[in-house]
């Protein structure tokens, strides 16, 4: 790559986006097992989720205090706002997607959260993997509720809708069934990609303006800062934005295979 | 021009490309968005979550490509 080779403090303010070994275990087959900053960072994020609902939980009263406060809010957006369309069939899975927006959102923060080097700064949701991970949960989760709603009915989903004429259907399923086979296998790689992608491009437009703050001197130093300032705000928003879009899309999934798409 | 110009070479330009396509759809949504506001200010909290979820799907479009261009540049 060309900005290699000129050595420059972009590059260093990238390094940001590596994964660094913290804890190496032995590898097992094809598997790393090997603790990386990623890894620490994910567990902080489910420590502080669980810490939070937990201490709220625990310490309810009748007057909420703020964690109280913060937990209501955002069980009461989940279930509220979120979840309104999955109905009295999807009840149970009202906390999974409170769980998925929750993660989402705090591990997104965490990462816009300045450290220091010595703390090995990451983001989670800026791996691709992890996405992947978050997206193949709500895969697994509709499949199951597909299968368990609808038995062998539910192979009809992959087929020609009904109402086309008998004599019709058999023929179109040939195009049918690998065009929604594909789209069930392309629902959570856009779901990951589309969270992944958004996380890295924005810490990468801070990174690479952070590093250009460093090279610049001058006046030019002023508008540079203001961006970045303006960015980082930006992507407090599109933190809560994507962990948003990410439970609703999983909502509409999840509602699809329970009550059928046609 | 070897293998690695044109990768920085694609990247750059693909990535402006890309960017056509969900700028057009963006403005088209905020304009539409913002004239249903002001058609009906009382339904504009619900237009609003259509806006941002309509935006956040056009967008993606644009970072799909982002991710194609930083394989380009990094992977290449």
């Amino acid at each position: 790559m060309a900005a290699e080779e000129s050595g420059s403090k972009i590059v260093e303010a990238l390094h940001e986006l590596n994964v660094q070994t913290v804890v190496p275990l032995p590898q097992v087959g094809p598997f790393d097992f090997s603790i990386t900053n990623a890894v620490i960072y994910l567990w902080v994020g489910a420590i502080v989720v669980f810490g939070l609902f937990f201490w709220a939980a625990r310490r309810a009263r009748k007057e909420p205090g703020r964690l109280q406060t913060l937990a209501e809010i955002l069980i009461g957006f989940a279930t509220g706002h979120l979840c309104g369309q999955l109905g009295e069939k999807g009840k149970k899975y009202y906390y999974f997607i409170l769980t998925l927006f929750t993660f989402i959102m705090v591990t997104n923060l965490i990462g816009l959260i300045p450290k220091p080097i010595a703390l090995k700064p990451y983001t989670p949701t800026a791996n691709i993997n992890v996405t992947f991970a978050f997206a193949i949960c709500t895969f697994v989760l509709t499949q199951y509720l597909g299968i368990k709603h609808h038995r062998a009915g539910y192979l009809k989903e992959f087929m020609t809708p009904p109402g086309v004429p008998k004599a019709l259907a058999r023929p179109l399923n040939i195009l049918f069934v690998p065009v929604e086979l594909m789209g069930a296998v392309f629902k959570p790689l856009s779901l990951s990609v589309r969270l992944f992608a958004n996380t890295i491009a924005g810490h990468l437009i801070i990174l690479v303006m952070l590093g250009l703050l460093l090279e610049f001197s001058g006046l030019i130093v002023i508008p540079t800062f203001i961006f970045v300032v303006i960015m980082m705000a930006f992507e407090v928003f599109v933190a809560f934005i994507q962990a948003y879009i990410f439970s609703l899309l999983s909502t509409v999934y999840i509602e699809t295979a329970i009550y059928g798409s046609h | 021009m070897d293998a690695g110009t044109a990768a920085n070479l694609a990247a750059g330009i693909g990535m402006g490309l890309a960017t056509i396509g969900p700028g057009i759809g963006i403005g088209y949504l905020t304009g539409h968005a913002t004239e249903a506001i002001a058609r009906q200010p009382e339904a504009s909290g619900d237009i609003r979550t259509v806006f941002i979820i309509g935006m956040a799907l056009t967008e993606a479009l644009a970072l799909y490509a982002f991710v194609v261009a930083i394989i380009l540049l990094f992977v290449v």
